[in-house]
């Protein structure tokens, strides 16, 4: 029941691959907004290029919104669902 | 073309005259598909001042529902924040169109001045990008590639590779090859921005932040 409390208002910000955006940009995207480490960010680009999709944060609906709307202003197409969707 | 490189603290590339008024163009194209007026030479509104001054970060007037553009291009660049849930892009929609909106006009105009004005004491031909604005100048790089890949009919990795490799397209669609070439041509000089970008000492990982912006 706990879990299911805690995971009650768990979203995810997912970006979607797409034919336009620069390998090295989306990269410079992950690092620059998330903090992520270059290896990290490496590493979440190659899963949207390889996979077509990539989970980048987690957290609540209005972080997701956060998120979501910097990926939009980077001209990334991201989407926020609750996690566990 | 020159691509950007590293020259006194900035990062500079060479645009000739030519080229300067077809991407200044393409930026004046953007915009207006944005809901932008037309960019013309003159005094310049406040190039960054939001849709409400004084106003809380987050607050809008808005609140009946924002329809999703008609144009796939302007969708492209305001996009749906669901796939399957028409509650959570319809909320996301209003609370952050407008503010997407503007700041992505505001870059366009700045780009636009940078290219139409050039840079005092530079060469008429640099397009001079400071590293504080090259986030900025990147992003709006993005935007204009988008809106070329929708009108291009880029839908896969494959067509974009394809696009490269040239002389697929039917030689006499003379504007599908133009657009082709602008394409290639901002490709190529994103990518150079951002490897100058990335080799700075704190380039990437710099850590804006979830600044929401």
């Amino acid at each position: 029941m706990d879990e299911a409390t805690s995971t009650a208002d768990a979203w995810v910000t997912i970006v979607w691959n797409d034919p336009v955006n620069l390998m090295s940009y989306v990269t410079y995207v992950f690092q620059t907004h998330f903090g992520y480490p270059r290896e990290k960010a490496d590493r979440l680009m190659r899963q949207v290029h390889e996979e077509g999709r990539a989970v980048v944060s987690t957290g609540n609906r209005e972080a997701m919104e956060v998120d979501v709307q910097a990926m939009h202003s980077y001209g990334l197409w991201a989407t926020m669902q609750r996690g566990g969707q | 073309m020159r691509a950007f490189r590293r020259q006194k603290g900035q990062y500079v590339a060479r645009l000739d005259a030519g080229e300067r008024a077809v991407v200044a163009s393409v930026v004046a194209d953007v915009a207006e598909l944005l809901g932008a007026g037309r960019f013309e030479d003159g005094p310049q509104p406040g190039t960054s001042s939001p849709a409400h001054p004084g106003a809380p970060e987050g607050w809008s007037l808005r609140t009946a529902p924002v329809p999703p553009p008609q144009d796939p291009a302007v969708r492209r660049l305001l996009p749906d924040a669901s796939r399957d849930d028409p509650e959570v892009a319809g909320e996301f929609r209003r609370l952050t169109e407008d503010d997407l909106r503007a700041r992505k006009v505001a870059r366009l105009r700045s780009l636009w001045t940078s290219l139409v004005h050039g840079e005092p004491g530079w060469p008429e031909h640099a397009l001079v990008v400071s590293p504080q604005a090259a986030d900025d100048v990147a992003a709006t790089l993005t935007d204009l590639r988008l809106v070329l890949g929708e009108r291009l009919d880029l839908r896969t990795d494959a067509d974009s590779e394809a696009l490269y490799d040239g002389p697929e397209t039917e030689p006499e669609d003379d504007v599908r090859a133009y657009l082709a070439s602008v394409y290639g041509a901002l490709s190529w000089l994103q990518e150079s921005l951002l490897a100058v970008m990335l080799a700075a000492p704190d380039g990437g990982g710099g850590g804006r932040g979830r600044s929401g912006g």
